[in-house]
């Protein structure tokens, strides 16, 4: 974990000193993970998804310079984003409305940016209780480096280990690892969230039975 | 190869299982992720930029204690170094200089920028600056730059007119949030917003780095760089429309004494057109009429109307660029 966030102030650094493969690395790698974010904490509104995440990116960037590594550096992207979406809500007088998630709750999100470190994601998506896709979506988005994408490759669109390997330009023993790595941080996510939620260790239970 | 199939009640089939009932993540729209792209780029470029324009300051900070620390140790005095990089030449509207944090407005012309200086024009204002290293910049409406040395400076936002014709010098460097801009001895604009560079050549030369990536614009050529580095070129015509705000706020050089074709060059040059004389008997005609007033405030074209009509010379702007000085006919 450590060694990740070194890896994003290295990043960070990078971008501040004008490295525009790096921003554009990064902005790559985030844009669609904080977009679901926003989008699960706005009622799925995508003009307003798009228009918090634009001022997310345009806030951090301007901020940049105080990023220290405390976090990794999506978890501080996750936190101005959440910022954004606050002055979204007040702006409007529409905090009553504001959906809570339970992404949102401190315990699943000491979960969810525990896994963030490396440098990825958060949750994102939206009521828990009655949707596994919003949080299964939100476990992928938090997995670090590319584990969400291979297990998606994996399981939805049925890719063979050779072809991920090629995808991400590494060895097949080296794609395995990682598709084995994946697997691992989805199962311990997934389970201690259901230890976070009721719910949601109801729906787990009924897929293993 | 393939043993994770294999890996059955060990929670493989609960991770499958999982990922296969919710399916596939949400992927935002191309159209989000262009927009929310432009204007995360545009914030990079202007971060970078502004982060150049303060190492630059500090570089210069830190040269000015060197020196003084040089000065100091010395067992001779030196003058002192004298930090100006230019002169304001004329204002039209409201200016304003960067005051700390704030703004305070420019009343008068003839003052004096310091390294570090920060000019800004309001709506409906322009200004014209004479460099210290002999060119003229003029700015456009609702433009800020920061002067950052005799040859270098940031424009920060709006258009800037450089004309640093027949300097042979190193050149002028100027920053943006989009690339750098760097002149062959030339007449240019430089045109950023929103991310975006717009480059228009009237004369000579100019170098363009984004990023790394080096971009040529000659003259008569208009580049447009977009804030995901594609770049469109057209041509722009020398006598184009477009450069009349530069003309407007062109300082008029001073005339009187002077003979008639030094006005007719700086007109021909200002207005972007070839000059011609009907002839050598024409040219040495203009030579010898010698020139008495001022042209202040009046834009080139109209300095040459009212100096002229004291003359036997004429004008006229033909279709190809060019401007053909003769003798009236009636006369």
């Amino acid at each position: 974990m450590a060694d990740m966030v070194h890896v994003d102030r290295a990043v960070a650094r990078r971008i501040l000193a004008g490295d525009e493969a790096a921003f554009r690395e990064l902005f790559d790698r985030f844009f669609p993970r904080l977009y679901r974010f926003a989008l699960a904490r706005l009622n799925r509104d995508q003009e307003i998804a798009r228009d918090v995440v634009q001022q997310t990116f345009c806030n951090a960037i301007e901020r940049l310079d105080s990023y220290r590594g405390e976090a990794a550096l999506y978890t501080w992207f996750c936190q101005i984003c959440r910022n954004v979406i606050t002055d979204h809500y007040r702006r409007r007088q529409r905090g009553a409305e504001r959906e809570v998630l339970l992404e949102d709750q401190p315990n699943v999100r000491a979960i969810l940016e525990a896994l963030a470190a490396p440098a990825d994601d958060e949750p994102d998506t939206g009521v828990w209780r009655q949707q596994i896709h919003r949080v299964v979506e939100a476990t992928l988005d938090a997995l670090p480096g590319h584990y969400g994408e291979v297990l998606e490759w994996k399981y939805l669109d049925g890719q063979s280990v050779i072809e991920i390997a090629r995808r991400l330009e590494l060895g097949p023993k080296a794609a395995e690892s990682m598709l084995t790595r994946a697997r691992e941080a989805f199962r311990i996510a997934i389970t201690d969230l259901a230890g976070a939620s009721d719910e949601l260790t109801g729906s787990l239970g009924s897929n293993r039975g | 190869m393939e043993q994770e199939t294999q890996n059955s009640h060990d929670g493989s089939d609960l991770v499958a299982a999982l990922i296969r009932r919710a399916g596939r993540r949400t992927d935002p729209p191309e159209a989000a992720y262009q927009q929310v792209l432009t204007a995360a780029t545009a914030a990079f470029r202007e971060k970078t930029a502004k982060r150049r324009g303060r190492k630059l300051m500090l570089w210069a900070a830190a040269a000015s204690v060197a020196a003084l620390a040089i000065a100091l140790l010395l067992p001779w005095n030196t003058s002192s170094r004298n930090s100006q990089v230019a002169t304001v030449a004329r204002v039209i509207g409201t200016v304003e200089l960067g005051d700390g944090d704030g703004w305070k407005p420019m009343t008068d012309s003839g003052g004096a920028l310091v390294e570090g200086a920060r000019l800004r024009t309001l709506p409906g204002a322009s200004a014209a600056l004479a460099l210290d290293g002999g060119a003229s910049l003029r700015l456009a409406a609702a433009t800020e730059v920061q002067m950052d040395g005799a040859r270098r400076m940031l424009l920060r936002s709006g258009t800037l007119y450089l004309d640093n014709a027949g300097n042979v010098g190193t050149g002028y460097r100027i920053e943006t949030s989009v690339g750098t801009a760097r002149d062959v001895g030339t007449q240019f604009e430089l045109h950023v917003a929103g991310g975006a560079l717009r480059l228009r050549v009237r004369e000579g030369r100019v170098e363009i780095d984004r990023a790394g990536r080096l971009m040529t614009g000659s003259a008569g050529e208009q580049l447009d760089v977009d804030a995901l580095g594609g770049v469109t070129r057209s041509s722009i015509g020398t006598a184009d429309v477009a450069w009349q705000w530069a003309e407007t706020i062109a300082p008029a050089p001073d005339i009187d004494g002077q003979p008639a074709t030094a006005l007719i060059a700086w007109v021909a040059r200002e207005t972007g057109r070839q000059l011609r004389y009907q002839s050598a008997a024409v040219e040495s005609r203009a030579a010898a009429v010698i020139l008495h007033g001022n042209i202040e405030h009046l834009a080139p074209l109209a300095a040459l109307d009212v100096m002229l009509a004291t003359t036997d010379l004429e004008y006229t702007l033909l279709d190809d660029d060019t401007m053909e000085i003769r003798t009236r006919t009636e006369l």
